[in-house]
């Protein structure tokens, strides 16, 4: 039989009994929208963090002191492998590939200005670190590219370090002492907000040996550089690690590149997702019962209608067709209900909260249609092949 | 029609088509029995967050170096890189005070250790004696940390049990020198195996007096300060003592941050409580579709048993009592659905406490008070349109059918 | 074994040898048909008549290939058709078997015209190719006005005529009817025995299973069943009508 004629007997079927079919096809709807809705909600996150996270560049790589893989512990620990260095800093800026390099160090300092103290942030960075990090200066200008070892006594603000030292009033050129050390200001940051809990406007940037001097270091905390984006990461990564295990003698340091960190949250969240979706999908679930039952029930009502049919001459895998055809066009339906309930559903919330991020790509949606399609197909077997292993003569008998 | 006659129909009706009403039976209890297993994990996940924090002691404050403005924490706290760093006098301070039980100064930090000719990364914890009582933990050979000036840097050694077991194998480990770093120690004791909590598992640890893993470290400062109150309920009054006495010995500046175990904890059980409620709701909806269900295939019943309902009528049944008669027969299945799930449900839970013995997963009350009763309450709300349908059918047109 | 050939060099379209047919109803046997032969020419008319368990149903749904005897052959238009399988069966039904029910058997939901469609939309054919098959059965059955009613909306002989063109759409060889005026009043039921017979004097082998011996009289061959096998079987001399 043609399949479009299977197709017209399944509508016809299914039009006999409207409100019927319809309840059937609103079960699977139900488990399609809330798995739509749910991994929407789900993907939006994944974005939303996946962007937060990339706003600091992707050709990003970072090495820190120490094998953090065996321990674990928060990073910065110190420890007896040998620190990392300006000088470390400097040879691999030499690398090909290398663009800009950043040494970094971080801490709590108090930071006096115009007779206020605050306790904040305090980085020692490089002047490379704007396009390392992708955070740019808004007024003024950032750390000057001075030697290294003889950075004059600059920093760099923070929107809000800037608001609350010297409220509206013009920071550049003024004077702040952090630590034991007094400092001009060359530049405001622009604002970042808040990353991860983390107030990236309570900040102050000096250059990183002076940091170093704040703190009582010897190393640094992390060197992080940008390279060039046609070079593959895991290439890049390669040769750093060449040339630090040369220059300590044996790899005491690790490597992360911006590339790992995001696969392995992009698996975790997508994982998140798809668990998330799973419980959705106890809803298609019990959809798909609906339809076994409802397919029953249309079995036993049509014994005679099958039994006629084997008499017409149809074979078992027609009327095995016809039955699983009726079963998977009732799951196809209710996937396409659902799938606009559960899209516009998302999209209302993502109005109503914008703070909610809800994304639906394309292949969820082709994904939700097949699996509706899926348990259609699924839950018709059972009745279907009752129905076509019939015995005629009987079928024809019945009531 | 009487009570018992109208579960007598209804109990019939069920049982006619044994093969209808098992589906809807199953339909229901797949949504009851998913709300049961999920409440059962989130549940138990809750509790054994809850109860390691416990384990840890409801009495205990941590003081960590640094503090921005903004609250918070931020990442420069976790580590010490401030100017003024919490020193070994502060934690002998802080033990003077009257509501303090005990302090453990901490100091961190990554190293090598070697010893019988095997070499391994490590964690090394610099501590004080009162650290093994602090963090719950148990020795297995020899013993802890002697209590001492916490200035003084002895050259012993306490091992976790995985370290113990990777440098020494099945040799006794008491009374060997290993080198930890560059410095050469005595291990006087080695952990009990297992001991979490919050993340650091203590197998993987090497434990030095605290003033021995400065001086490997270089560092004159502490990572944290643990402090155990006397007492429960003193938890507010000694966070305000310990703030004082560290505002004091800081020229009136609070450079730290004190916390208490009872803050976080309240967090992680609110976050986790709120997950569990979020994922059972979802697997509820479930028992929605299982409703529509119900509702579906007692409208096909009714159009299927007209003639029987008309001929109840033209013997005198009530338009009430067909109704009652449906609804009971919708209450059944729920009944039934509701039953089967729970079954299910404990059944689920009771493999997830085989898979991970350590969750004590177990459905909450309310969990399955609310999925029994949405079953319930779905079942019979969904049944209410075909029981009016039947009560509303003509006999005569009813009979006169087929 | 007997020959079921005898002389004559051509075998008849319908040619039964030796079929038996067992049925187990919970621990007793019914023996529904003992060893039966027959040979059916082609175009003939034939009736099966007797009481009720006689087995006349079972032999027309033998005939049919709706069921597979426990022992013996079934030579259709010269084919063994009782080892096909049930496939094979299936197209032989299709393309030259065609069935009247007693209770018109018509597919509820379908129109007049999608019913008497149906084999041809079993037997693979376009909608197109369909539509002009359709419309003709239509005008031989008298049922234009009647293309797009459902079988509630129509009359008891309607619906039997909906069926025999159904049932003859294929242009099949044999046309099996099973009390096709049962359900009918009088003279609707006349209609429908004109109608089967036509299509009989235009050469479709006719077999009639019917317990009113009015109907059963009017056929040129009657079988008489009892107790599963076949008692009388006689040919009508051909009578001025």
């Amino acid at each position: 039989m043609r399949w479009q004629d299977s197709l017209h007997l399944a509508l016809r079927a299914l039009t006999a009994h409207r409100l019927r079919s319809f309840l059937t096809l609103l079960g699977i709807a139900v488990g399609i929208a809330a798995v739509i809705l749910l991994t929407s909600i789900g993907e939006g996150l994944h974005r939303f963090v996946l962007a937060e996270f990339s706003q600091f560049g992707t050709n990003v790589l970072s090495i820190t002191p120490g094998r953090q893989g065996a321990r674990g512990g928060p990073p910065g620990l110190p420890s007896t492998a040998r620190d990392l260095t300006l000088d470390d800093a400097a040879a691999l800026a030499q690398l090909p590939h290398v663009r800009q390099v950043s040494a970094s160090v971080s801490g709590n300092a108090e930071v006096r200005a115009q007779g206020r103290v605050r306790r904040t942030m305090v980085l020692g960075v490089g002047p490379q670190m704007q396009e390392v990090y992708s955070i740019r200066v808004r007024i003024g200008q950032f750390l000057p590219p001075d030697e290294a070892s003889s950075a004059r006594a600059f920093v760099v603000l923070g929107a809000k370090l800037k608001r609350e030292l010297f409220g509206v009033g013009n920071a550049l050129g003024e004077r702040v002492q952090i630590g034991d050390e007094r400092f001009r200001v060359v530049g405001i940051m622009e604002e970042k907000g808040q990353f991860l809990g983390v107030d990236l406007d309570d900040a102050a940037y000096i250059p990183v040996a002076r940091g170093l001097a704040l703190f009582r270091r010897d190393g640094v905390m992390e060197i992080a550089l940008t390279y060039a984006p046609t070079v593959p990461a895991a290439q890049v990564a390669e040769s750093v690690r060449t040339l630090m295990s040369a220059r300590h003698g044996r790899e005491d340091f690790t490597i992360i590149t911006q590339e790992d960190m995001l696969a392995t949250l992009s698996n975790i969240l997508a994982i998140l997702t798809a668990a998330v979706g799973a419980l959705g999908g106890i809803s298609l679930v019990v959809g798909g019962v609906g339809i076994v039952t409802i397919m029953t029930i249309a079995v036993s009502e049509r014994t005679n209608e099958i039994g006629l049919l084997v008499a017409l001459g149809a074979r078992r895998r027609t009327i095995l067709a016809i039955f699983l055809g009726e079963a998977v066009v009732l799951a196809s339906l209710g996937g396409l209900l659902g799938l606009a309930a559960g899209i516009g559903l998302a999209q209302g919330i993502g109005l109503l909260l914008p703070a909610m991020p809800v994304s639906t790509p394309w292949h969820f949606v082709v994904i939700a249609q097949a699996l509706a399609m899926m348990v259609g197909l699924l839950a018709g077997v059972l009745p279907a092949r009752r129905a076509a292993s019939m015995n005629a003569v009987d079928a024809l008998r019945a009531e | 029609m009487s009570p018992t006659d109208t579960l007598r129909f209804a109990t019939r009706a069920a049982t006619a088509y044994p093969l209808r009403t098992a589906l809807m039976t199953l339909a229901m209890s797949i949504g009851v029995a998913a709300v049961v297993v999920l409440t059962a994990l989130g549940d138990g996940a809750r509790r054994y967050v809850v109860g390691e924090f416990a384990a840890l002691g409801a009495q205990l404050l941590i003081v960590l170096p640094g503090r921005t403005e903004t609250g918070g924490v931020n990442p420069g706290s976790f580590v010490t890189s401030t100017p003024r760093e919490l020193t070994n006098a502060d934690a002998a301070a802080l033990l003077r005070l009257p509501l303090v039980q005990r302090v453990a100064p901490i100091t961190v930090g990554n190293t090598e250790v070697a010893a019988a000719g095997r070499l391994r990364e490590v964690m090394v914890v610099g501590t004080s004696t009162d650290f093994l009582e602090l963090r719950g933990m148990r020795m297995a050979h020899g013993s802890f940390l002697p209590r001492e000036d916490f200035e003084r840097a002895s050259a012993l050694a306490v091992l976790g049990d995985a370290i113990r077991a990777e440098l020494f194998g099945h040799e006794p480990a008491v009374g060997r020198m290993i080198r930890v770093g560059d410095t050469r120690l005595r291990v006087i004791g080695t952990l009990a195996p297992g001991g979490q909590g919050l993340g650091m598992t203590t197998d993987e640890l090497v434990l030095v007096p605290v003033a021995t893993a400065q001086a490997m470290f270089n560092t004159n400062g502490l990572f944290r300060i643990l402090v155990e109150t006397t007492r429960r309920d003193a938890l507010p009054a000694a966070q305000r003592q310990l703030e004082e006495l560290l505002r004091a010995r800081r020229d009136g500046e609070l450079d730290v941050t004190v916390i208490t175990q009872d803050a976080v904890l309240g967090t992680f059980d609110r976050i986790l409580g709120a997950l569990t409620l979020g994922v059972a709701g979802i697997a509820a909806i479930s028992l929605a579709v299982a409703g529509i269900l119900v509702m579906n295939v007692m409208l096909v019943a009714v159009t299927q048993r007209t003639a029987e309902i008309g001929l109840l009528k033209a013997l005198g049944a009530s338009t009430a009592s067909i109704r009652a008669a449906f609804l009971t027969e919708a209450a059944l299945l729920s009944v039934a659905g509701a039953l089967t799930g729970f079954a299910l449900g404990h059944l689920g839970a009771w493999g997830v406490r085989l898979t991970w013995p350590v969750l004590p997963a177990w459905p909450p009350d309310w969990a399955v008070i609310a999925a029994l009763g949405t079953a319930l309450g779905t079942g019979i709300a969904f049944g209410v349109l075909p029981a009016r349908r039947a009560a509303a059918l003509d006999p005569v047109q009813a009979l006169a059918r087929r | 074994m007997q020959h079921s050939r005898d002389v004559r060099t051509a075998m008849a379209q319908i040619e039964l040898d030796g079929i038996n047919r067992l049925f187990r109803l919970g621990d007793s046997e019914v023996h529904a048909l003992r060893d039966v032969s027959l040979r059916i020419e082609a175009g003939d008319y034939v009736s099966v008549m007797g009481p009720s368990g006689s087995g006349k149903s079972t032999l027309l749904n033998l005939l049919g290939l709706l069921d597979r005897p426990d022992g013996g052959n079934y030579h259709l238009e010269g084919r063994d058709v009782t080892t096909l399988s049930a496939d094979e069966q299936a197209a032989v039904r299709s393309a030259r078997i065609g069935f009247v029910f007693q209770s018109f058997h018509l597919v509820p939901r379908l129109t007049a015209a999608e019913n008497i469609g149906l084999p041809l939309m079993l037997a693979g054919l376009a909608a197109t190719e369909r539509s002009a098959r359709i419309a003709q059965a239509l005008r031989d059955f008298g049922l234009e006005g009647r293309a797009h009613h459902r079988p509630e909306e129509l009359s008891g002989g309607q619906r039997q005529r909906v069926a025999i063109a159904r049932a003859t759409i294929m242009r099949p060889a044999v046309l099996l009817a099973d009390e096709p005026t049962g359900n009918l009043d009088r003279s609707t039921g006349h209609e429908v025995t004109a109608l089967l017979e036509a299509l009989n004097t235009a050469g479709t082998t006719l077999v009639v299973v019917t317990h009113d011996p009015a109907m059963g009289e009017r056929a040129h061959r009657w079988l008489r069943m009892e107790d599963g096998a076949i008692a009388q079987d006689l040919r009508r001399h051909e009578l001025p009508a």
